[in-house]
Protein backbone atom coordinates (compact mmCIF):
# COMPACT_ATOMS: atom_id res chain seq x y z
CA UNK A 1 0.00 0.00 0.00
CA UNK A 2 1.33 3.57 -0.90
CA UNK A 3 1.31 5.59 1.69
CA UNK A 4 3.63 7.79 3.95
CA UNK A 5 4.67 8.20 7.47
CA UNK A 6 4.22 11.56 9.16
CA UNK A 7 5.46 12.94 12.34
CA UNK A 8 3.05 15.16 13.75
CA UNK A 9 4.38 17.52 17.12
CA UNK A 10 1.83 19.15 18.72
CA UNK A 11 3.92 21.13 20.48
CA UNK A 12 3.27 23.64 23.72
CA UNK A 13 5.22 26.84 22.66
CA UNK A 14 5.59 29.58 24.49
CA UNK A 15 5.41 33.43 23.83
CA UNK A 16 8.32 34.44 21.92
CA UNK A 17 10.87 32.22 23.37
CA UNK A 18 12.56 31.49 20.29
CA UNK A 19 15.27 29.66 21.65
CA UNK A 20 12.68 27.23 24.30
CA UNK A 21 10.40 26.78 21.14
CA UNK A 22 13.75 25.95 18.73
CA UNK A 23 15.01 23.35 21.73
CA UNK A 24 11.35 21.70 21.67
CA UNK A 25 11.23 21.66 17.32
CA UNK A 26 14.98 20.16 17.41
CA UNK A 27 13.44 17.35 19.35
CA UNK A 28 10.99 16.53 17.73
CA UNK A 29 13.48 16.61 14.35
CA UNK A 30 15.67 14.01 16.56
CA UNK A 31 12.16 12.05 16.61
CA UNK A 32 11.46 11.97 13.51
CA UNK A 33 15.05 10.42 12.60
CA UNK A 34 14.45 8.17 15.12
CA UNK A 35 11.26 7.11 13.69
CA UNK A 36 12.27 7.51 9.92
CA UNK A 37 9.39 9.59 9.04
CA UNK A 38 9.05 11.19 6.01
CA UNK A 39 7.39 14.24 6.75
CA UNK A 40 7.11 16.22 10.16
CA UNK A 41 4.84 18.50 11.08
CA UNK A 42 4.82 21.69 13.71
CA UNK A 43 1.99 24.21 14.46
CA UNK A 44 1.32 27.79 13.24
CA UNK A 45 4.07 30.04 14.23
CA UNK A 46 5.84 27.54 16.00
CA UNK A 47 9.16 28.98 16.18
CA UNK A 48 7.25 32.50 18.31
CA UNK A 49 4.61 31.09 19.66
CA UNK A 50 1.07 32.16 18.48
CA UNK A 51 -0.40 34.62 20.49
CA UNK A 52 2.83 36.48 20.80
CA UNK A 53 1.08 40.01 20.22
CA UNK A 54 3.83 42.75 19.54
CA UNK A 55 6.91 40.49 20.18
CA UNK A 56 5.97 39.00 16.20
CA UNK A 57 7.84 42.55 15.07
CA UNK A 58 10.59 42.49 17.72
CA UNK A 59 11.53 39.04 16.94
CA UNK A 60 11.41 38.70 13.66
CA UNK A 61 15.03 38.47 12.88
CA UNK A 62 15.58 36.27 15.65
CA UNK A 63 12.79 33.90 14.46
CA UNK A 64 14.51 33.20 11.32
CA UNK A 65 18.01 32.96 12.44
CA UNK A 66 16.37 29.97 14.76
CA UNK A 67 14.81 28.62 11.26
CA UNK A 68 18.43 28.81 9.73
CA UNK A 69 19.75 26.72 12.67
CA UNK A 70 16.52 24.55 12.60
CA UNK A 71 16.87 24.05 8.63
CA UNK A 72 20.86 22.40 9.16
CA UNK A 73 18.97 19.38 11.40
CA UNK A 74 16.60 18.50 9.07
CA UNK A 75 18.26 15.47 6.20
CA UNK A 76 16.79 13.26 4.10
CA UNK A 77 13.01 13.88 5.58
CA UNK A 78 10.84 16.47 4.90
CA UNK A 79 9.91 18.93 7.62
CA UNK A 80 6.97 21.70 7.74
CA UNK A 81 7.71 24.63 10.08
CA UNK A 82 5.26 27.71 11.06
CA UNK A 83 7.22 30.75 11.15
CA UNK A 84 7.48 34.42 10.56
CA UNK A 85 8.75 35.52 7.17
CA UNK A 86 9.92 38.51 6.44
CA UNK A 87 9.82 39.79 2.67
CA UNK A 88 12.41 42.08 0.72
CA UNK A 89 9.75 45.06 1.45
CA UNK A 90 10.40 44.51 5.22
CA UNK A 91 6.51 42.96 5.27
CA UNK A 92 5.62 39.60 7.39
CA UNK A 93 3.66 36.95 6.77
CA UNK A 94 2.38 34.00 9.26
CA UNK A 95 3.82 31.46 7.04
CA UNK A 96 5.18 27.39 6.59
CA UNK A 97 8.52 26.18 5.38
CA UNK A 98 8.93 23.23 3.99
CA UNK A 99 12.56 22.14 4.36
CA UNK A 100 14.51 19.05 2.68
CA UNK A 101 18.34 18.08 3.05
CA UNK A 102 18.53 21.76 4.84
CA UNK A 103 16.91 23.58 2.41
CA UNK A 104 13.65 25.41 1.91
CA UNK A 105 12.07 23.98 -1.16
CA UNK A 106 9.02 25.67 -0.83
CA UNK A 107 7.08 28.21 1.19
CA UNK A 108 3.35 28.88 2.05
CA UNK A 109 1.74 32.09 3.43
CA UNK A 110 -1.24 31.96 5.00
CA UNK A 111 -4.75 33.44 2.53
CA UNK A 112 -6.90 34.01 5.45
CA UNK A 113 -5.75 35.46 8.56
CA UNK A 114 -7.87 36.07 11.62
CA UNK A 115 -9.26 39.63 12.60
CA UNK A 116 -12.28 39.00 14.83
CA UNK A 117 -12.59 38.65 18.69
CA UNK A 118 -9.14 38.07 20.18
CA UNK A 119 -7.89 37.66 16.91
CA UNK A 120 -5.41 40.41 16.01
CA UNK A 121 -3.20 38.77 12.47
CA UNK A 122 -4.07 41.57 10.12
CA UNK A 123 -1.74 43.99 12.83
CA UNK A 124 0.90 42.10 11.95
CA UNK A 125 0.50 40.15 8.78
CA UNK A 126 0.46 40.57 5.39
CA UNK A 127 -1.73 37.74 3.56
CA UNK A 128 -0.48 35.30 1.07
CA UNK A 129 -2.03 35.14 -2.16
CA UNK A 130 -0.93 31.91 -3.88
CA UNK A 131 -2.26 28.18 -3.32
CA UNK A 132 0.71 25.68 -4.47
CA UNK A 133 0.89 22.33 -3.88
CA UNK A 134 4.51 20.89 -3.34
CA UNK A 135 6.54 17.99 -4.17
CA UNK A 136 7.86 15.92 -1.07
CA UNK A 137 8.95 13.01 -3.36
CA UNK A 138 6.30 10.07 -2.29
CA UNK A 139 3.43 12.77 -2.51
CA UNK A 140 2.15 16.46 -3.37
CA UNK A 141 1.14 18.16 -0.74
CA UNK A 142 -1.38 21.02 -0.06
CA UNK A 143 -0.20 22.69 3.40
CA UNK A 144 -3.01 25.16 4.46
CA UNK A 145 -2.94 27.39 7.83
CA UNK A 146 -6.00 27.40 10.90
CA UNK A 147 -8.23 30.07 9.20
CA UNK A 148 -7.75 28.67 6.00
CA UNK A 149 -9.55 25.80 5.98
CA UNK A 150 -12.30 26.95 7.22
CA UNK A 151 -12.82 28.09 3.99
CA UNK A 152 -13.77 25.49 1.01
CA UNK A 153 -12.08 27.14 -1.62
CA UNK A 154 -8.29 27.22 -0.67
CA UNK A 155 -7.92 23.10 0.03
CA UNK A 156 -9.99 22.87 -3.31
CA UNK A 157 -7.78 25.16 -5.30
CA UNK A 158 -4.95 22.34 -3.87
CA UNK A 159 -6.86 19.66 -4.84
CA UNK A 160 -7.19 20.54 -8.42
CA UNK A 161 -3.84 20.79 -8.28
CA UNK A 162 -2.86 17.48 -7.87
CA UNK A 163 -2.50 17.24 -4.19
CA UNK A 164 -2.60 13.82 -2.43
CA UNK A 165 -2.81 14.81 1.08
CA UNK A 166 -3.70 18.19 2.56
CA UNK A 167 -1.48 19.63 5.84
CA UNK A 168 -2.86 21.82 8.14
CA UNK A 169 -0.64 23.79 10.63
CA UNK A 170 -3.24 25.41 13.48
CA UNK A 171 -2.74 26.82 16.94
CA UNK A 172 -6.37 27.25 18.13
CA UNK A 173 -7.81 28.76 21.53
CA UNK A 174 -9.80 26.23 22.98
CA UNK A 175 -13.25 27.35 24.43
CA UNK A 176 -16.56 25.78 24.07
CA UNK A 177 -17.43 23.56 21.22
CA UNK A 178 -14.14 24.25 19.52
CA UNK A 179 -13.37 20.69 19.14
CA UNK A 180 -16.78 19.95 17.91
CA UNK A 181 -15.86 22.63 15.49
CA UNK A 182 -12.60 21.59 14.38
CA UNK A 183 -13.93 17.88 13.64
CA UNK A 184 -16.68 19.31 11.41
CA UNK A 185 -14.24 21.57 9.35
CA UNK A 186 -11.18 18.93 8.82
CA UNK A 187 -13.55 15.82 7.71
CA UNK A 188 -15.74 18.08 5.52
CA UNK A 189 -12.64 19.56 4.10
CA UNK A 190 -11.31 16.22 3.52
CA UNK A 191 -15.18 15.04 2.07
CA UNK A 192 -15.15 18.13 -0.05
CA UNK A 193 -11.93 17.14 -1.77
CA UNK A 194 -11.82 13.16 -1.69
CA UNK A 195 -7.89 13.45 -0.13
CA UNK A 196 -6.26 12.77 3.14
CA UNK A 197 -5.64 15.31 5.97
CA UNK A 198 -3.88 16.05 8.72
CA UNK A 199 -4.15 18.47 11.27
CA UNK A 200 -1.04 19.99 14.11
CA UNK A 201 -2.02 22.06 16.71
CA UNK A 202 -0.11 24.26 19.30
CA UNK A 203 -1.09 22.74 22.66
CA UNK A 204 -0.63 24.44 26.19
CA UNK A 205 -2.07 26.93 27.85
CA UNK A 206 -0.74 31.19 28.45
CA UNK A 207 -1.87 34.85 29.19
CA UNK A 208 -5.22 32.74 30.40
CA UNK A 209 -5.46 31.34 26.44
CA UNK A 210 -5.54 27.16 26.11
CA UNK A 211 -4.76 26.22 22.99
CA UNK A 212 -6.76 22.76 21.79
CA UNK A 213 -4.53 20.31 20.63
CA UNK A 214 -6.44 17.33 19.16
CA UNK A 215 -4.33 16.70 16.13
CA UNK A 216 -5.41 14.88 14.14
CA UNK A 217 -5.69 12.25 10.73
CA UNK A 218 -8.54 12.50 8.85
CA UNK A 219 -9.29 9.65 5.88
CA UNK A 220 -9.95 10.88 2.53
CA UNK A 221 -12.99 9.45 3.26
CA UNK A 222 -13.82 11.95 6.32
CA UNK A 223 -13.36 9.73 9.18
CA UNK A 224 -11.38 10.78 12.37
CA UNK A 225 -8.60 7.91 12.08
CA UNK A 226 -6.16 9.23 15.00
CA UNK A 227 -6.78 12.18 17.46
CA UNK A 228 -4.00 13.49 19.83
CA UNK A 229 -4.05 15.01 23.10
CA UNK A 230 -7.12 17.69 24.26
CA UNK A 231 -4.72 20.53 25.65
CA UNK A 232 -1.39 18.80 26.36
CA UNK A 233 1.61 18.77 24.05
CA UNK A 234 1.68 15.08 22.42
CA UNK A 235 3.20 13.55 19.34
CA UNK A 236 1.94 11.19 17.51
CA UNK A 237 3.24 9.04 14.18
CA UNK A 238 0.38 8.20 11.18
CA UNK A 239 0.77 6.28 8.30
CA UNK A 240 -0.93 8.26 5.61
CA UNK A 241 -3.14 6.19 2.95
CA UNK A 242 -2.20 7.59 -0.51
CA UNK A 243 -4.76 5.25 -2.11
CA UNK A 244 -7.61 5.27 -0.96
CA UNK A 245 -8.43 9.01 -2.23
CA UNK A 246 -7.62 7.46 -5.67
CA UNK A 247 -10.30 4.09 -4.75
CA UNK A 248 -12.55 6.37 -3.49
CA UNK A 249 -12.30 8.82 -6.87
CA UNK A 250 -13.29 5.77 -9.20
CA UNK A 251 -17.12 6.35 -8.41
CA UNK A 252 -17.17 9.68 -6.60
CA UNK A 253 -17.10 11.71 -9.43
CA UNK A 254 -17.43 15.16 -7.69
CA UNK A 255 -13.73 16.63 -8.09
CA UNK A 256 -13.97 16.27 -11.65
CA UNK A 257 -17.39 17.19 -11.61
CA UNK A 258 -16.57 20.69 -10.56
CA UNK A 259 -17.40 23.02 -13.50
CA UNK A 260 -15.81 26.12 -15.24
CA UNK A 261 -19.36 28.08 -15.46
CA UNK A 262 -20.37 27.54 -12.02
CA UNK A 263 -16.66 29.22 -10.82
CA UNK A 264 -17.47 31.80 -13.36
CA UNK A 265 -20.73 32.59 -11.44
CA UNK A 266 -19.10 32.02 -8.46
CA UNK A 267 -16.33 34.96 -9.41
CA UNK A 268 -18.83 37.10 -10.62
CA UNK A 269 -21.69 36.55 -7.35
CA UNK A 270 -18.27 37.45 -5.50
CA UNK A 271 -18.13 40.50 -7.54
CA UNK A 272 -21.63 42.12 -6.78
CA UNK A 273 -20.41 41.24 -2.90
CA UNK A 274 -17.27 43.08 -3.06
CA UNK A 275 -19.53 46.04 -4.81
CA UNK A 276 -21.87 46.26 -1.92
CA UNK A 277 -24.39 44.25 -4.01
CA UNK A 278 -27.82 45.52 -5.47
CA UNK A 279 -27.49 48.58 -2.95
CA UNK A 280 -25.04 50.58 -5.44
CA UNK B 1 -34.06 26.66 25.59
CA UNK B 2 -31.28 28.68 26.94
CA UNK B 3 -29.13 26.48 28.61
CA UNK B 4 -25.95 28.50 30.10
CA UNK B 5 -25.27 25.15 32.59
CA UNK B 6 -22.13 22.99 30.78
CA UNK B 7 -22.76 19.57 29.41
CA UNK B 8 -21.42 16.85 31.54
CA UNK B 9 -18.56 15.53 28.83
CA UNK B 10 -17.22 19.17 28.75
CA UNK B 11 -16.90 19.83 32.57
CA UNK B 12 -13.16 17.57 32.71
CA UNK B 13 -11.50 19.84 29.66
CA UNK B 14 -12.75 23.10 31.58
CA UNK B 15 -11.24 22.01 34.68
CA UNK B 16 -8.06 21.34 33.06
CA UNK B 17 -7.70 24.76 31.27
CA UNK B 18 -7.96 25.99 34.46
CA UNK B 19 -5.81 24.40 36.05
CA UNK B 20 -2.91 24.74 33.59
CA UNK B 21 -3.42 28.08 33.43
CA UNK B 22 -3.01 28.46 36.87
CA UNK B 23 0.12 26.13 36.35
CA UNK B 24 1.44 28.29 33.64
CA UNK B 25 1.59 31.85 35.65
CA UNK B 26 2.98 30.46 38.52
CA UNK B 27 5.69 29.08 37.12
CA UNK B 28 6.58 31.50 34.44
CA UNK B 29 6.95 33.74 37.17
CA UNK B 30 8.60 31.67 38.67
CA UNK B 31 6.46 32.32 41.96
CA UNK B 32 6.58 29.58 44.80
CA UNK B 33 2.97 28.86 44.81
CA UNK B 34 -0.02 31.04 45.04
CA UNK B 35 -2.78 32.35 47.90
CA UNK B 36 -6.18 32.64 47.74
CA UNK B 37 -8.28 34.27 50.14
CA UNK B 38 -10.85 31.99 51.46
CA UNK B 39 -14.05 32.54 52.69
CA UNK B 40 -15.76 29.01 53.24
CA UNK B 41 -18.39 30.22 49.79
CA UNK B 42 -18.18 28.42 46.97
CA UNK B 43 -16.23 30.64 44.20
CA UNK B 44 -12.77 30.48 46.53
CA UNK B 45 -13.45 27.23 47.42
CA UNK B 46 -13.46 26.07 43.47
CA UNK B 47 -10.39 28.37 42.95
CA UNK B 48 -8.68 27.22 46.24
CA UNK B 49 -9.25 23.25 44.90
CA UNK B 50 -8.26 23.64 41.27
CA UNK B 51 -5.19 25.97 42.36
CA UNK B 52 -4.39 22.63 44.65
CA UNK B 53 -4.99 20.21 41.91
CA UNK B 54 -2.00 22.82 39.23
CA UNK B 55 0.29 22.94 42.46
CA UNK B 56 -0.48 20.33 44.92
CA UNK B 57 -1.06 20.85 48.78
CA UNK B 58 2.52 22.32 49.46
CA UNK B 59 2.79 25.28 47.05
CA UNK B 60 -1.11 26.24 47.62
CA UNK B 61 -1.65 28.29 50.89
CA UNK B 62 -5.20 30.13 51.73
CA UNK B 63 -6.10 33.35 53.86
CA UNK B 64 -9.22 32.87 56.08
CA UNK B 65 -9.86 36.13 57.22
CA UNK B 66 -13.11 36.28 59.11
CA UNK B 67 -14.62 39.82 60.48
CA UNK B 68 -15.96 38.50 63.84
CA UNK B 69 -19.30 39.14 64.42
CA UNK B 70 -20.31 39.00 60.82
CA UNK B 71 -18.86 36.01 59.21
CA UNK B 72 -20.52 33.34 60.17
CA UNK B 73 -19.15 30.24 62.18
CA UNK B 74 -20.67 27.64 59.39
CA UNK B 75 -18.43 29.75 56.66
CA UNK B 76 -15.00 29.78 59.07
CA UNK B 77 -15.71 25.86 59.54
CA UNK B 78 -16.32 25.26 55.71
CA UNK B 79 -12.87 27.09 54.80
CA UNK B 80 -11.23 25.46 57.77
CA UNK B 81 -12.42 21.97 57.14
CA UNK B 82 -11.16 22.45 53.18
CA UNK B 83 -7.98 23.26 53.84
CA UNK B 84 -7.48 20.31 56.16
CA UNK B 85 -9.16 18.04 53.56
CA UNK B 86 -6.41 19.34 50.69
CA UNK B 87 -3.52 19.60 53.62
CA UNK B 88 -2.28 22.97 52.43
CA UNK B 89 -0.84 25.81 54.36
CA UNK B 90 -3.66 28.56 55.63
CA UNK B 91 -3.80 31.16 58.12
CA UNK B 92 -7.09 32.54 60.20
CA UNK B 93 -6.64 35.94 60.81
CA UNK B 94 -9.88 38.05 61.83
CA UNK B 95 -9.85 41.37 60.01
CA UNK B 96 -11.34 43.41 63.23
CA UNK B 97 -8.45 45.36 64.78
CA UNK B 98 -7.51 47.45 60.91
CA UNK B 99 -11.38 47.37 60.02
CA UNK B 100 -11.55 48.92 63.29
CA UNK B 101 -8.77 51.32 62.85
CA UNK B 102 -9.91 52.43 59.65
CA UNK B 103 -13.20 53.14 60.72
CA UNK B 104 -11.75 55.39 64.05
CA UNK B 105 -9.48 57.57 61.33
CA UNK B 106 -11.79 58.03 59.19
CA UNK B 107 -15.33 58.88 61.12
CA UNK B 108 -14.37 62.58 61.06
CA UNK B 109 -15.26 61.88 57.20
CA UNK B 110 -19.38 63.59 56.28
CA UNK B 111 -21.09 61.68 53.74
CA UNK B 112 -22.36 58.21 53.41
CA UNK B 113 -19.90 56.02 54.83
CA UNK B 114 -22.15 53.02 54.40
CA UNK B 115 -20.18 51.83 50.52
CA UNK B 116 -16.94 53.06 52.22
CA UNK B 117 -16.71 51.11 54.90
CA UNK B 118 -18.35 47.94 53.24
CA UNK B 119 -15.49 48.11 50.38
CA UNK B 120 -13.27 48.49 53.14
CA UNK B 121 -13.93 44.93 54.05
CA UNK B 122 -12.40 43.20 50.77
CA UNK B 123 -9.50 45.87 50.54
CA UNK B 124 -8.08 44.93 54.11
CA UNK B 125 -8.21 40.84 52.67
CA UNK B 126 -6.56 42.10 49.31
CA UNK B 127 -3.94 43.91 51.17
CA UNK B 128 -3.49 40.65 53.89
CA UNK B 129 -3.42 38.42 50.20
CA UNK B 130 -0.31 40.90 48.86
CA UNK B 131 1.58 40.92 52.06
CA UNK B 132 1.20 37.16 52.61
CA UNK B 133 2.32 36.80 48.72
CA UNK B 134 4.87 39.26 49.06
CA UNK B 135 6.64 37.62 52.13
CA UNK B 136 6.00 34.13 50.61
CA UNK B 137 6.62 34.90 46.79
CA UNK B 138 3.13 33.95 45.84
CA UNK B 139 0.91 34.58 43.05
CA UNK B 140 -2.68 36.05 44.42
CA UNK B 141 -5.37 34.00 42.83
CA UNK B 142 -8.74 35.91 42.17
CA UNK B 143 -11.89 34.43 42.89
CA UNK B 144 -14.32 36.63 40.46
CA UNK B 145 -16.40 34.66 38.19
CA UNK B 146 -18.37 36.11 35.19
CA UNK B 147 -21.62 36.95 36.49
CA UNK B 148 -19.61 38.97 38.96
CA UNK B 149 -17.39 40.39 36.46
CA UNK B 150 -20.11 41.82 33.87
CA UNK B 151 -22.82 43.06 36.85
CA UNK B 152 -19.61 44.98 38.80
CA UNK B 153 -20.30 42.99 41.78
CA UNK B 154 -16.84 43.53 43.40
CA UNK B 155 -15.03 45.58 44.68
CA UNK B 156 -12.21 47.13 42.94
CA UNK B 157 -8.66 46.18 44.67
CA UNK B 158 -10.94 44.67 46.85
CA UNK B 159 -11.72 40.89 46.19
CA UNK B 160 -11.29 42.16 42.14
CA UNK B 161 -7.54 42.76 43.14
CA UNK B 162 -5.39 39.72 42.67
CA UNK B 163 -2.97 38.54 39.39
CA UNK B 164 -5.48 36.27 37.66
CA UNK B 165 -8.91 35.14 37.57
CA UNK B 166 -9.48 31.68 36.61
CA UNK B 167 -12.89 31.53 37.08
CA UNK B 168 -13.14 34.76 35.18
CA UNK B 169 -15.34 33.36 32.19
CA UNK B 170 -17.59 30.92 34.38
CA UNK B 171 -21.35 32.38 35.43
CA UNK B 172 -22.20 31.41 38.86
CA UNK B 173 -24.30 28.72 37.97
CA UNK B 174 -21.37 26.93 36.01
CA UNK B 175 -19.43 27.69 39.09
CA UNK B 176 -21.74 25.58 40.75
CA UNK B 177 -21.68 22.82 38.04
CA UNK B 178 -17.43 22.78 38.01
CA UNK B 179 -17.80 22.69 42.25
CA UNK B 180 -19.99 19.74 42.30
CA UNK B 181 -17.63 18.02 39.16
CA UNK B 182 -14.69 18.46 41.62
CA UNK B 183 -16.32 17.57 44.99
CA UNK B 184 -16.45 20.61 46.76
CA UNK B 185 -17.90 19.51 49.79
CA UNK B 186 -21.76 19.74 49.33
CA UNK B 187 -22.58 21.79 52.18
CA UNK B 188 -20.38 24.63 50.46
CA UNK B 189 -21.67 24.15 46.96
CA UNK B 190 -25.54 24.14 48.29
CA UNK B 191 -24.66 27.27 50.39
CA UNK B 192 -26.61 30.48 49.75
CA UNK B 193 -24.12 33.06 48.02
CA UNK B 194 -23.22 35.84 50.51
CA UNK B 195 -20.67 38.32 49.93
CA UNK B 196 -20.46 38.37 53.69
CA UNK B 197 -20.25 42.34 53.44
CA UNK B 198 -22.89 42.35 56.49
CA UNK B 199 -24.73 40.26 58.78
CA UNK B 200 -27.61 38.39 57.03
CA UNK B 201 -26.44 39.81 53.61
CA UNK B 202 -27.35 37.48 50.48
CA UNK B 203 -26.44 38.17 46.91
CA UNK B 204 -29.21 37.46 45.33
CA UNK B 205 -31.41 39.98 47.61
CA UNK B 206 -29.20 42.22 46.61
CA UNK B 207 -29.02 41.72 43.12
CA UNK B 208 -32.43 41.42 43.12
CA UNK B 209 -32.73 38.61 41.03
CA UNK B 210 -31.48 34.76 40.89
CA UNK B 211 -28.42 33.73 39.59
CA UNK B 212 -29.90 31.62 37.97
CA UNK B 213 -32.16 34.20 36.53
CA UNK B 214 -29.09 36.36 35.78
CA UNK B 215 -27.30 34.22 34.01
CA UNK B 216 -29.47 33.49 31.59
CA UNK B 217 -29.61 36.68 30.69
CA UNK B 218 -26.20 37.44 30.71
CA UNK B 219 -25.73 34.28 28.85
CA UNK B 220 -28.17 36.07 26.05
CA UNK B 221 -26.81 38.98 26.53
CA UNK B 222 -22.66 38.32 25.85
CA UNK B 223 -22.50 34.82 24.81
CA UNK B 224 -25.25 34.42 22.49
CA UNK B 225 -24.98 38.34 21.57
CA UNK B 226 -28.74 38.90 21.65
CA UNK B 227 -30.39 42.36 21.90
CA UNK B 228 -32.31 43.43 25.25
CA UNK B 229 -35.63 42.96 23.29
CA UNK B 230 -34.24 39.67 22.25
CA UNK B 231 -33.42 38.57 25.40
CA UNK B 232 -36.62 39.28 27.29
CA UNK B 233 -38.68 37.59 24.44
CA UNK B 234 -36.42 34.69 24.47
CA UNK B 235 -36.38 33.86 28.47
CA UNK B 236 -40.24 35.19 28.45
CA UNK B 237 -39.16 38.00 31.14
CA UNK B 238 -40.04 41.88 31.32
CA UNK B 239 -37.80 43.79 28.87
CA UNK B 240 -37.18 46.02 32.12
CA UNK B 241 -35.42 43.63 33.63
CA UNK B 242 -32.88 42.69 31.18
CA UNK B 243 -32.45 46.22 30.24
CA UNK B 244 -31.38 46.53 34.23
CA UNK B 245 -28.90 44.39 33.66
CA UNK B 246 -27.30 45.36 30.42
CA UNK B 247 -26.63 48.69 31.40
CA UNK B 248 -25.30 47.25 34.70
CA UNK B 249 -22.78 45.39 32.24
CA UNK B 250 -21.98 48.95 30.35
CA UNK B 251 -21.52 50.85 33.50
CA UNK B 252 -19.22 48.36 34.78
CA UNK B 253 -16.84 47.87 32.09
CA UNK B 254 -14.15 49.95 34.16
CA UNK B 255 -14.03 47.31 36.99
CA UNK B 256 -12.88 44.97 34.20
CA UNK B 257 -9.75 47.25 33.28
CA UNK B 258 -6.88 48.49 34.40
CA UNK B 259 -7.09 52.41 34.70
CA UNK B 260 -7.74 54.29 31.32
CA UNK B 261 -4.53 55.76 30.61
CA UNK B 262 -5.08 59.05 28.74
CA UNK B 263 -3.00 58.91 25.02
CA UNK B 264 0.11 61.51 24.45
CA UNK B 265 2.61 59.78 23.03
CA UNK B 266 2.60 57.44 19.84
CA UNK B 267 2.40 54.25 22.26
CA UNK B 268 0.12 54.73 24.65
CA UNK B 269 0.61 51.19 26.60
CA UNK B 270 -3.23 50.69 27.40
CA UNK B 271 -4.05 51.31 23.60
CA UNK B 272 -1.16 51.42 21.16
CA UNK B 273 0.90 48.31 23.34
CA UNK B 274 -0.07 45.06 23.01
CA UNK B 275 2.37 42.08 24.41
CA UNK B 276 0.94 39.36 26.43
CA UNK B 277 1.89 39.10 29.96
CA UNK B 278 3.35 35.73 29.81
CA UNK B 279 5.63 36.76 27.43
CA UNK B 280 9.23 35.22 27.54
Amino acid sequence: MREIKVLIAQLSTKLGDVRGNEKKILKAIEMAKREKVHLLLTPELSTLGYGSGDIYLDKVNENLESLERIKKEIDNFYAIIGYVEKDEYGFFYNSACLIHKGKITGNYRKVQLVNYRLFDEKRYFKRGTKLPVFDIGKAKIGILICEDVWFPEPSRAMALRGADVLIVLGASPFERGKKEIWEDFLTQRARDNILPLLFCDQAGCQDGVTYLGYSMYVSASGNVVKTAKLLEEDYFIVNVDLEEAKRLRRRDTRLRELHRDILEELLKAYEEMENGGSGI
Amino acid sequence: MVEVEFKKEELSLIRDAIINSIKTRVEKFGFKGAVINLSGGVDSSLVLKLTYMALGSKRTHALILPEEGITSEKDLKDAEGLCKELKINYEIIPINKPLDSFKETLSFIKGDLKWGIANLKPRIRMIYAYFYANAKKLLVVGTSNKTELLLGYGTKYGDLGADIYPIGDLYKTQVWQLAEFISIPTDIVKKTPSAGLWKGQTDEEELGYTYYQIDRVLYCLVDLELSVRETAKILKIKENAVKDLYERIIRNEHKRRTPTITKISRMCLDKDWRYPVERF
